[in-house]
């Protein structure tokens, strides 16, 4: 009896040390949503993996662990063994969580798979507002101080930082009133309860089109494809160039210490996943630039924003700590 | 009008649609009745396995899951007092004493019957009133839903029991539980203790089962040796002349559930809740008194929550806002088959709009086929020894919360509040409250605080804005009937006419 027991486990050791060996991936993948169910990050994350899947050979089973503002999956994917199997898929917000005070870990313990796309951020008014312009909305804030609202959503959110990259160009005081995300923050804007918002174009898209909000400005130094005619910001305020390319972001992460050869396998499925014309279409579609960069590349991207974004912050007043104190150099 | 009625038939024509119709609706039913399995999870996992279909044949699944799982949750909630889906809890109130009582078939029966009555009240509004309801929602500002949630939480006036500073408490317990996490407005940490864990609050399905479930089986224990209540399954299907009785009931709470289904933060749990709440008010002679099996208690929740899945259709539709979690999730999944959910979205794809009418009507003649079949064998289930149920309860709770969001730590918060639970309704604390706090509290939490801001901090301002708008002025003043209705006052002026 004891022998047959012996046996067995003889067996089954030899049989995971061949398993160990085997090329990865041998089994299924977990992926961990960062966002909730039908936010941007999911919709992006449930878009692109059916295709990296059929390049990976394996399926990722997908999970949103939604909470802390993206904290609880970092920390979770941080959490798991380092052998590849646990994927994070994420939007920027770790890279402001150290200043904010949320969590120590942002993408610097990571190793970016993939930067998939990057959106846009326009600023949007109700349909009947008085102004034609962000140049116009900003003269009349600055003449009534506090009485034109805005919608925002929470500190380090997207609008938050476009109000304080905007903000530290030209100064002028607006009442941010903070919303679930930025589809209840549309929502009260063509409500009548607030008065404009940043928000990224993906969310607004169909709503600029459709006439029912107003576009004002296109956070970026050119005109963009799907807004023909709107201005760029920079044309009224160009000192906001040196902030741009600003905006949202989508991508996946592993751990720093996965395996070098589990980290190719990865990028060059999500690449190719990447690649695939149905997913660029839906992504340009929401007003996104496509990105599709990994390693070095992508780490010098996130470090850029992170440097930006930070700083801007800091200088607003609306950080908890110095990004001096996590070695962010200011650019 | 041909067109629209064409589209109307498509899922009703084409077999294959047709039995994924029947085939969502019938699953929905048993992922809605199986607690911590929610149907934004399952239209979540849908999406990736739908990924490759053609864009119709998942609308249709979708609609069938949504429509079922709405209505699952009563299923548990009467039988086990587990609510399978937070849309449930108020069903439990009256659903799970009269299972007690023997009547766990009619109870059922009773709230399909109401179910599919709220179901095509939401379905009409939302094929005749569709614009105008999404208008009217969006004029809801944040004091409007800061009054609703005020509206709510009255509600632990009826579900205290014995003791209304215990039922008080309850209710203010639930808040502090729904406070834990991260301030959804300045994004600090609140009763964290510095853990990454408690940053995204403690799950309120956890907290759920374990406050209905966990903690009914333990007071079970104490009544171990006596032997289950015998159901009554002669009679199921409720007579003409009862659903005769609670049809102004039904469609009163359907309205009510139409329009709180619509409105972009509220769904069919509070519509549930308030409607539960509606009926303990104007119901002058229950069958029953609410709390001991009144079946009014059953009639007002069911038929809200399943009118709220209407009602959450018509703001994603018209204008490509969700009315709840779902119907986030299915703007989604369209985004992801190249459709563009949006105010353009009856312009551009005309055909989505009565093809969803279509298949919400025929997903919800099938949630009558399904709900009035089986009923008997889900009865035996209460019948079981009680040594074999409840053990099936607790594992049923351990794997429904672990299905949250896979962490097992959501059991521990589960077990630990069934636990408190017990000793709560040991000492004559009702856990309804509980539940209502952590549901309410933090609604009305951020939206005291958004009026506020709004009104750049200045508290006359606010009150101002409570009667100086006419929508607000008129949720204000029905605020105030409310109160009144309570004090001395009311009593004594019905007295003197």
């Amino acid at each position: 009896m004891k022998v047959r027991y012996l046996l067995g486990a003889v067996a089954a050791l030899a049989l995971t040390t061949a398993a160990a060996r085997a090329e990865y991936p041998e089994r299924e993948l977990q992926g961990v949503i960062m966002w909730g169910a039908g936010g941007a990050t999911d919709t992006v994350a449930r878009a692109v993996t059916p295709h990296v899947e059929e390049a990976l050979g394996k399926k990722i089973v997908l999970v949103n662990k939604a909470g802390g503002a993206g904290a609880i999956s970092t920390a979770f994917v941080n959490a798991a063994p380092a052998d590849g199997y646990t994927l994070l898929y994420g939007a920027e917000n770790p890279q402001v969580h150290g200043v904010l005070a949320l969590s120590e870990l942002d993408y610097s313990a990571f190793y970016p798979v993939n930067v998939l796309a990057r959106g846009i951020a326009v600023i949007v008014a109700g349909k009947d507002a008085p102004w034609n312009s962000v140049k116009e909305l900003v003269e009349d804030a600055q003449k009534r101080p506090g009485k034109i609202k805005m919608g925002s959503t929470g500190p380090g959110g997207l609008p938050h930082v476009v109000g304080a990259l905007l903000n530290s160009v030209e100064a002028y005081k607006v009442t941010a009133v903070p919303f679930d995300g930025e589809g209840p923050g549309l929502t009260a804007l063509q409500g009548g309860h607030v008065d404009f918002m940043p928000v990224g174009l993906s969310a607004a898209g169909e709503h600029i089109k459709a006439g029912r909000v107003k576009v004002l400005g296109v956070v970026n130094d050119k005109e963009v494809p799907s807004l023909p005619g709107v201005a760029p910001i920079t044309k009224d305020f160009p000192g906001f160039s040196k902030y741009l390319p600003w905006g949202p972001f989508y991508g996946i992460w592993v751990k720093k210490d996965v395996p070098d050869a589990a980290k190719k396998t990865l990028v060059d499925a999500f690449r190719k996943g990447a690649e695939n014309p149905q997913f660029t279409q839906l992504m340009v579609e929401r007003g996104n630039v496509m990105m599709n960069i990994s390693g070095a590349e992508a780490d010098a991207f996130l470090k850029k924003w992170q440097a930006v974004t930070t700083w801007v912050l800091h200088d607003a007043g609306a950080t908890k700590q110095s990004p001096e104190k996590f070695g962010i150099a200011r650019p | 009008m041909t067109d629209a009625l064409s589209y109307f038939a498509m899922g009703w024509l084409d077999p294959w649609l047709l039995m994924l119709t029947a085939a969502g609706t019938f699953a929905g039913i048993y992922i809605g009745a199986i607690p911590g399995l929610s149907v934004t999870m399952a239209v979540s996992v849908l999406i990736s396995f739908t990924f490759t279909w053609p864009v119709n044949d998942a609308l249709a699944l979708m609609a069938g899951i949504y429509m079922g799982g709405v209505y699952g949750g009563s299923r548990t909630a009467i039988l086990l007092n587990i609510p399978g889906a937070p849309s449930a809890i108020a069903t439990a109130l009256d659903g799970y004493p009269l299972a007690k009582r023997g009547e766990a078939g009619i109870a059922i029966g009773i709230s399909t019957v109401v179910s599919v009555i709220g179901g095509f009240v939401g379905i009409l509004a939302l094929a005749v009133a569709a614009p105008a309801i999404s208008d009217f929602a969006l004029m809801f500002a944040p004091r409007d839903y800061l009054l609703l949630a005020i509206m709510g939480i009255l509600l632990v006036g009826s579900l205290s029991g014995e003791s209304l500073a215990k039922g008080v408490f309850s209710g203010a317990l639930g808040v502090l539980i729904g406070m834990v996490g991260l301030d959804p407005m300045t994004a600090e940490q609140r009763f964290t203790f510095g853990s990454v864990n408690l940053l995204g609050g403690i799950p309120y399905v956890a907290a759920m089962i374990g406050f209905f479930g966990v903690s009914e089986a333990l007071v079970q224990l104490h009544t171990l040796h006596m032997p289950a209540i015998k159901q009554q399954v002669s009679r199921i299907v409720p007579s003409w002349k009862l659903v005769k009785r609670f049809l102004p009931l039904s469609l009163r709470s359907s309205a009510l559930g139409v329009i709180i289904g619509a409105l972009p933060g509220t769904g069919g749990d509070i519509a549930a809740l308030m409607a539960y709440d509606q009926a303990r008010r104007t119901v002058k002679n229950p069958t029953r008194p609410f709390g001991e099996g009144a079946y009014e208690g059953l009639v007002a929740p069911e038929s809200a929550n399943n009118a709220a899945v209407g009602g959450a259709y018509i703001p994603m539709l018209t204008l490509g806002i969700p009315g709840d979690a779902v119907t986030a999730v299915i703007i989604g999944a369209l985004f992801i088959h190249g459709l563009k959910p949006g105010p353009m979205l009856m312009i551009e794809t005309p055909h989505l709009f009565w093809y969803t009418v279509g298949n919400l009507t025929l997903a919800n003649i099938f949630l009558l086929i399904f709900g009035l079949t089986g009923i008997r064998f889900f009865t035996r289930i209460v019948e079981c020894p009680k040594g074999i149920l409840l053990p099936l309860i607790l594992v049923l709770s351990a794997v429904g919360t672990y299905a949250i969001q896979n962490n097992p730590v959501d059991i521990y918060w589960m077990l630990g509040f069934g636990l408190f639970g017990y000793f709560l309704k040991m000492y004559g604390f009702e856990v309804g409250p509980v539940i209502l706090g952590i549901i309410l509290g933090p609604l009305m939490d951020v939206s005291y605080r958004r009026a506020v801001i709004s009104v750049e901090d200045s508290f006359p301002a606010f009150l101002w804005d409570l009667v100086s708008n006419p929508l607000t002025a008129a949720l204000t003043l029905a605020l105030a009937a409310l109160l009144l209705a309570q004090t001395p006052v009311a009593s004594l002026w019905k007295r003197r006419r």
